[in-house]
């Protein structure tokens, strides 16, 4: 290429042809073109250093313009020029790899010099072993009836073999071969050594768009580095390619050519012809079919069915009608041999026998539900971490970037090769931390971009079904699909346990709440009252300490409760409540014997499983203590299940303390350690003063072996949080309770939604780790 | 002023410094530009005790070969073990499986009572090491990879991952897949995979990975068919130091 080459492209003669004459005159080779389909045209057929590119054109704008260029040619240096600057556009363009942006009216000697600075700011001429057009332009289509893209024909097998060997004269040819009783790519220099009816080859096709390794850039080292990109790619056709390798393909597309595009993906994606044919012997490890991925409607040039005699060819694109028609020998099917390609794909999807138990659209849901499934830990223990997975994989496509130098120290290249997340040393940082430093959390976190994360970002699947892991991994534990029915039978087995738990209850009965008797009611304070319940008809509650209910008072209203009393209690519950509203001010009303309705209870309650074994800091401002003492009761009834308890209450003043006789007790037992305070005292109090965020210091503890409840008013929790972490405990060992609005307890009304998450349902226990994705919450 | 190099054997075949010396002209001659090499018996019959960074090569077999790797360290501002038997041990460590005795009189014969030996094991259980270059033998470009490294100052790259990765990269058949067996999950990578691509399988060369999971190898070469005594053995060959240590 030359290097003085400069392409000016502006549509006001004016502008154009005084550039021209002072950069002819500054030594440069000058090409000018009027509108930004001249300039296309232009680059497809020549390559420039510079294109000096005017913003505004009639028809594609020159934001367009130098988007298209940039795919086509990456390396060529844009200059914008524009009268209308604003901030978006630079940016835009920017973003787009401009090399400058100049504002109209401008000097000559700028943009001499702007040039001048841009061809030596980087050395051009990346190393392109081709010039970017891959075929001469075919000779007139035979019709365009004839062959057109999204249409089928026929071609006999003979034809096809012609048609390959011609490939063979123009370009390298790659096809899957037979190797040790296995079927690889690799290139072929004639057609009888392609075999197309093969089930599955041992690595995938992406390796000739993504290579093992591959250079980026070329330098030079020191005091004034050198820097050159590299994109080396061969003209290429690819033959065999199944559908879900095809689809495998597209996903890369997504990922390398929308934002940010890979320059060397680009330019051998460009360079690449894709042949699929339909797998009519499908793999015993594939699952295609649940994947979505059996046929390819696109994302193959051209695409084959073997029809018995002929072959069924599909032209997915532009250039595959090209390809096909250079060689016109092929003819419209007739009627029996459509019919005879739907019976072969019908045939070879019977074939399959593999088969995900849950719709894939809706494996992203699952797995985020499956996020501290046993399976991942369980499953994980015999991983070798080879990494043998990732390296077989179709739509993994992660790598490492490193530098190697030269012998003589003054020169190198920076280069990229495969690499993966279930390599050990994948997300270890400089410092030495590893951030996913166990076998478990790598499965998992592989498993999620296959099922959940790609689907996510990139909007297609992010497995393709085609078994190679399953058959690669020698623990077998790396197919997806065992692991996506894993969980989902797990989730099975606990949606069929909530069902028999609905079940158990009639559906009418879902509002109706059951009648209990006030066998007790105490004072605690004059807002505050204890009232203690039996239900009629005898049966328990059946809660856990976290749990609420919602207590009616017919006629006044329903109002959501959490429960104050342990469920290893009496078959009795205790309901602690502040008058505040219109149902609690009739319940303060009530005497012993009165009756009023239950429901529930309902929520999650405190996670028992989580917290025994573990040491536990209870901390209770005001009536966070209603909630929470039901914990207390329960942890000190249960006492060999725990560690070390400590409990921390603060009140706001002396008089509007909560259950004295019990903190009297607490403060004795050898069990407890408990702590209190007030925000201020009066003559009477002896004890702590200041707000109970001054307490958490004087305790200690061990942050990795605690778990810190948390129930208070919304504002306590910033500081406690703010202390508790000052301890050095885990987000996931931060557990609280939140308070919400809620009319029916049962995930239904939509009051008590934060986020995505139905507090009556989900919560109201939280674990801080989870509320950092709330952000509603606190 | 270039960093002096030295080049010292001790229990080895030597094939780890033929090693260093399989270089292009080209490259010898940009190698001998960049480092001075003042002290290499496999190419130069001059001696210096002056040098910044030793290469050591073979194992330690011998009472008198301790003190004088000791001498080597105290001198050395950078000491390197090179290749698998000054690494981990390798194929020497087998004789730790006998008696000295025994293992002296099968070597030797009737003239065993003239030598004498100690059970063989690494360099780094006689002194810190700073760097390794594994395998056996190394690989000619790890080697230059990790001198051009020192030159830099920085770290040199050398695998963490089994040979499955590179075995993937060269796109080979799996080993198991064609009724072999092979230690390429356990064991470090770096070398390319070749022995496989050459049709065979890994030996276990390089040694194992950092944190490597043996139970689960061992689990899938019963299944492959390997009796347990197999299996020991296949882990012996270049490994048994470490083994034995266990």
């Amino acid at each position: 290429m030359d290097k003085n080459s400069v392409l000016i492209v502006d549509d006001e003669p004016i502008v154009r042809e005084s550039i021209r004459d002072w950069l002819q005159d500054a030594g440069y080779h000058v090409a000018t073109a009027e509108t930004g389909e001249e300039a296309l045209e232009i680059i497809d057929r020549q390559d420039f250093s510079v294109m000096v590119l005017d913003l505004r054109l009639p028809g594609k704008t020159g934001i367009k313009v130098l988007k298209e260029v940039k795919t086509q040619r990456p390396w060529i240096k844009a200059i914008i020029i524009t009268a209308y600057p604003s901030a978006e556009t630079a940016e835009e363009a920017t973003k787009l790899g401009a090399a400058d942006y100049l504002i109209k009216p401008f000097a000559p000697d700028d943009l001499e010099k702007l040039i001048r600075e841009t061809l030596n700011s980087v050395v051009q001429e990346p190393k392109v072993l081709t010039e970017v057009q891959v075929l001469p332009k075919p000779p007139a289509l035979p019709t365009v009836e004839e062959v057109e893209v999204k249409k089928a024909f026929v071609i006999s097998k003979d034809g096809l073999k012609s048609r390959v060997e011609s490939l063979l004269k123009v370009m390298e040819v790659v096809g899957v071969k037979s190797k040790h009783g296995k079927y690889v790519y690799d290139k072929i220099s004639s057609f009888d050594e392609l075999h197309l009816d093969y089930d599955v080859t041992v690595m995938p096709p992406t390796r000739y768009l993504l290579p093992a390794r591959e250079n980026l850039l070329k330098f030079d080292v020191g005091a004034k580095p050198k820097v050159k990109p590299v994109v080396e790619t061969v003209p290429r056709a690819i033959i065999g390619v199944h559908p879900y390798d095809i689809k495998a393909i597209e996903l890369l597309d997504r990922v390398f050519l929308t934002s940010n595009t890979d320059p060397n993906y680009s330019t051998r994606r460009r360079n690449t012809i894709i042949i699929g044919v339909d797998p009519l012997n499908p793999s015993p490890k594939s699952f295609a079919p649940s994947m979505g991925t059996a046929f390819a409607e696109t994302g193959f040039d051209l695409l084959l069915t073997d029809i018995g005699d002929d072959y069924m060819v599909t032209v997915g694109s532009e250039k595959g009608a090209d390809l096909l028609a250079k060689y016109a020998k092929v003819r419209k099917p007739t009627g029996d041999e459509i019919a005879k390609q739907k019976a072969v794909r019908e045939q070879a999807l019977a074939k399959y026998k593999l088969s995900l138990d849950v719709p894939r659209e809706r494996l992203p849901k699952l797995l985020e539900e499956s996020y501290d499934d046993p399976y991942w830990e369980t499953r994980s223990k015999t991983c070798l971490s080879c990494g043998s997975c990732v390296m077989v994989c179709p739509t993994c496509f992660c790598f490492d970037v490193q530098d190697e130098i030269a012998l003589n120290l003054k020169e190198g290249e920076r280069f990229r090769n495969w690499d993966g997340c279930m390599l050990v040393d994948f997300a270890r940082v400089g410092t030495g931390e590893n951030f996913r430093h166990d076998k478990a959390s790598r499965l998992r976190h592989r498993m999620y971009r296959k099922g959940k994360y790609i689907m996510e970002r990139y909007g297609v699947v992010g497995c393709v079904g085609c078994g190679r892991c399953a058959t690669a991994c020698l623990a077998e534990i790396a197919s997806p699909l065992e692991a996506f029915n894993a969980i989902a039978e797990s989730a099975r087995v606990k949606e069929a346990a909530a069902r028999l738990l609905r079940e158990a209850r009639p559906e009418t009965e879902l509002y109706v709440p059951c009648l209990a008797d006030l066998v007790k009611v105490e004072e605690l304070t004059p807002k505050e009252k204890v009232f203690e319940f039996k239900l009629q008809d005898g049966k328990k509650l059946g809660h856990r300490p976290g749990q609420f209910v919602e207590v009616s008072v017919m006629g006044i209203g329903e109002a959501p409760i959490s429960i104050s009393s342990s469920p290893t209690r009496d078959g009795t519950f205790q309901l602690a409540i502040r008058q505040v509203g219109d149902v609690t001010k009739a319940l303060h009303a009530l005497k012993k014997g009165a009756i009023v309705g239950i429901r529930g209870p309902f929520g999650n309650g405190f996670s028992l499983e989580a917290l025994e074994g573990k040491n536990l800091l209870l901390i209770a401002g005001g009536i966070g203590l209603f909630p929470l003492r039901s914990l207390v009761q329960y942890v000190l009834d249960r006492r060999r299940s725990f560690g070390k308890v400590i409990l921390l209450f603060g009140a706001r003043s002396p008089s509007e303390r909560l259950f004295i006789e019990e903190l009297a007790q607490w403060k004795q037992s050898p069990d407890i350690e408990f702590h209190e305070t007030v925000d201020k005292g009066d003559g009477s109090w002896k004890g702590n003063v200041g707000v109970i965020t001054t307490l958490i210091p004087k305790v200690e503890i061990e942050p990795a072996k605690t778990m810190a409840v948390v129930v208070g008013p919304p504002i306590m929790y910033r500081f406690v949080i703010g202390e508790l972490k000052k301890k050095g405990l885990a987000d996931e060992h931060i557990i609280m309770s939140l308070e919400r609005r809620m009319k029916c307890g049962v995930g239904k009304c939509g009051h008590c939604q934060i986020n995505g998450v139905y507090v009556c349902q989900e919560g109201p226990v939280f674990s801080l780790a989870q509320l950092r994705n709330l952000r509603e919450a606190v | 002023m270039e960093p002096k190099v030295a080049f010292f054997d001790f229990t080895s075949c030597e094939g780890c410094q033929l090693d260093a010396l399989n270089l292009t002209g080209e490259e010898a001659v940009a190698l001998l530009n960049a480092v001075d090499i003042v002290n290499f018996r496999e190419v130069k019959t001059e001696r210096a005790d002056n040098y910044d960074i030793a290469f050591i090569e073979g194992s330690i077999t011998r009472e008198s070969e301790i003190p004088r790797l000791q001498k080597i360290r105290a001198q050395a501002k950078v000491l390197i073990a090179l290749g698998t038997c000054a690494s981990i041990g390798g194929i020497n460590c087998l004789k730790n499986h006998l008696p000295m005795e025994e293992a002296l009189k099968i070597v030797y014969g009737k003239d065993a009572r003239y030598y004498n030996t100690i059970p063989a094991r690494p360099i780094n259980a006689v002194i810190p090491v700073d760097y390794y270059i594994r395998g056996c033998p190394p690989v000619t470009t790890e080697i230059i990879k990790v001198i051009k490294a020192l030159l830099l100052g920085k770290k040199p790259d050398i695998p963490n991952y089994p040979v499955c990765v590179e075995c993937k990269m060269a796109g080979n058949v799996c080993v198991f897949e064609r009724g072999m067996t092979c230690l390429g999950p356990v064991t470090r990578a770096g070398c390319g995979a070749i022995c496989i691509t050459s049709g065979r399988h890994c030996w276990g060369c390089r040694g194992l990975v950092e944190d490597p999971n043996i139970d689960s190898e061992k689990e899938i070469l019963k299944k492959y068919g390997l009796t347990v005594e197999k299996v020991i053995e296949k882990f012996k060959i270049y490994d048994t130091y470490a083994e034995v240590a266990k």
